[in-house]
């Protein structure tokens, strides 16, 4: 500090703004500065046949939440996901870390294998899965036919594709859910088991009463980021089926992509986003309390 | 209690059974993990003849490979994707490692309010920022350059890892870096030369994740760069839409395009395990 007079800030608080400044500033320029254009972008007509960005209100926010096709396709189809791919990778992961959490021989070379998917690019594991599920030349629709089965045409109908997608999902997420409730497993006291060893309580009994109640906070936290990062699925579904067959199994973010960069009405586009944004806001809140109390009972 | 009866089925047949159902069991689960990938593999090594039989021929061959890698645009991509992902786990650790022991270890309206601020922008779906980004990207010239794909993959990580860093600094004990502020050392000293060397494991295990989500991610690289940066998985999806069929160079590419973060997640699986207990 050149000269005398007090210096703005405390030294303390001056080390606390450098320490979160770079991280602040560049928040700032790539998230915030970004939605504040993308919000007044949506107020305006801003597609490229209109150099001069007309005012237009609300008109778009109405349009988006008018479209029958957000409204009744692409809202049930991303909470649909959004449920179904929490809950199955939750099972299958608290399953398989239960599994893990014994020793036996073998089980690093396990744990690797399991944590394969972890590793894999969400758009190659679109790729093999919609080579696997090609109608034609798939190996399931080869191994279905080999037992006598017809095949079908997984991806170009709705709810085969949609579960293709979902099972990819499933797939991918399932050992980061292995990896943390295993983390959270190991970390347990012994003593509860020990005694309830003794008393000769069932494996079921010890599960239910003693392991899952000790695992909640773990799950919770599990359970909210999943749900949020589940929302914003776009990689898996563009390659899968690219939105298809028609616009049947579209999730949120796809749909703001294709108003945005496909049909060019970024207006309209930067609405579809800010209402997504807004919905996964009020979502990730009540999902936040409920899980929480849930934990707590 | 009907869920009683199947442990007790189990555990009546004899030790050598149990043994060999239970490998079983696990043999079946990893075979069906394993799968698509082995799938993949397989697909790779397959003359274009025989891709569309893969199950029923046995001629292997590493052409595809080879064919793959004559096409510039895909070696590019590889350098490209490799080249964004370490700057961005550099920058990313580096930015958001203070950001995080800022979080651990002061209470207060200031910590309090940024932690709000990145809980809130940690759930914003990325299309809602990604897109509106594609405008300001252009506008500052940063459409379709390294500095334009790298600043954001830095950015998306600022709220995640800063939350993970303030555990790893929770689990250290603060005592150490008061006795060095009251030897004489900085603020700037203690954090630096007293906290960070025992967060260093964590921080590994984070730079490892770190570096894969980079390598992995494809919705940034769709919206913000064309023609002039080719990513790896921007141009596999187009191999899919694209060029539709070719089936057996698309496997190759995906094969290729694994190796690396099979490597990393092989050599580092030990440390992102341990550093990740929440």
């Amino acid at each position: 500090m050149a000269g005398g007079g007090r210096p703005l800030f405390g030294e303390q608080t001056r080390f606390m703004l450098l320490l979160i400044t770079p991280a602040a500033l560049l928040l700032t320029l790539f998230q915030v500065v970004p939605i504040a254009i993308g919000a007044n972008a949506s107020f305006r007509d801003w597609a490229l046949y209109n150099p001069k960005k007309t005012w237009v209100g609300l008109a778009h926010y109405q349009a988006v939440l008018s479209d029958p096709e957000f409204l009744w396709v692409v809202l049930p189809n991303t909470f649909i996901f959004m449920i179904l791919s929490v809950a199955g990778a939750l099972v299958l992961g608290l399953a398989l870390a239960l599994l893990l959490n014994r020793p036996f021989a073998g089980q690093k070379l396990v744990q690797t294998v399991l944590l394969v998917p972890l590793m894999v690019a969400p758009v190659i594991a679109a790729i093999m899965m919609r080579w696997m599920f090609n109608d034609q030349f798939g190996i399931v629709n080869a191994v279905l036919e080999g037992l006598g089965l017809d095949g079908q045409p997984w991806l170009v109908e709705r709810w085969t594709a949609f579960g293709v997608i979902v099972m990819t999902d499933i797939w991918l997420w399932t050992p980061w859910y292995t990896l943390l409730l295993l983390a959270g497993l190991q970390s347990l006291p012994r003593e509860p088991f020990e005694a309830a060893a003794i008393d000769g309580t069932s494996t079921w009994r010890v599960f239910t009463h003693l392991t899952l109640p000790m695992l909640r906070s773990v799950i919770v936290v599990c359970v909210v980021i999943r749900a949020i990062d589940a929302f914003r699925t776009f990689d898996i579904v563009w390659t899968l089926t690219g939105g298809g067959p028609g616009r049947s199994t579209e999730l949120f973010s796809l749909y703001a992509y294709v108003l945005a960069f496909l049909t060019l009405d970024f207006g309209r586009g930067s609405a579809a986003a800010i209402i997504g944004g807004l919905i996964i806001l009020v979502v990730g809140a009540v999902l936040y309390r409920v899980v929480d109390r849930i934990a707590r009972a | 209690m009907a869920m009683v009866k199947e442990p007790l089925l189990f555990a009546r047949l004899p030790l050598n059974a149990r043994r060999v159902l239970f490998g079983l069991v696990l043999f079946a689960i990893c075979f069906l993990f394993a799968f698509p990938v082995l799938w993949l593999i397989l697909t790779s090594l397959r003359p274009e003849s025989g891709v569309y039989y893969v199950h029923r021929g046995t001629e292997i061959t590493l052409g595809n490979f080879a064919e793959v890698l004559k096409d510039d645009r895909v070696v590019e991509a590889f350098a490209n994707s490799a080249l964004i992902a370490t700057l961005a786990t550099v920058f990313s650790l580096l930015v958001t490692v203070s950001s995080g022991y800022m979080l651990s270890r002061f209470q207060g309206p200031a910590a309090r309010t940024w932690f709000g601020t990145i809980y809130v922008f940690r759930c914003v779906p990325y299309i809602s920022w990604v897109l509106p980004l594609y405008f300001v990207a252009q506008s500052w010239g940063l459409y379709d350059t390294y500095i334009g794909l790298l600043l954001p993959h830095i950015a998306v990580h600022i709220c995640f890892f800063s939350w993970l860093m303030k555990g790893f600094f929770d689990g250290i004990d603060p005592s150490m870096e008061y006795a060095a502020l009251i030897d004489g050392c900085t603020r700037w000293g203690a954090f630096i030369r007293v906290a960070l060397p025992s967060a260093i494991p964590a921080i590994a295990a984070l730079g490892v994740l770190c570096w894969l989500f980079t390598w992995n991610e494809f919705l940034f690289a769709l919206i913000l760069t064309g023609n002039r940066v080719p990513v790896i998985t921007v141009v596999m999806a187009q191999f899919v839409t694209e060029m539709g069929m070719r089936w057996n160079l698309m496997a190759a590419t995906a094969v290729m395009a694994l190796l690396p973060a099979f490597v990393l997640a092989l050599f580092g699986q030990k440390y992102v395990i341990r550093g990740l207990r929440l």
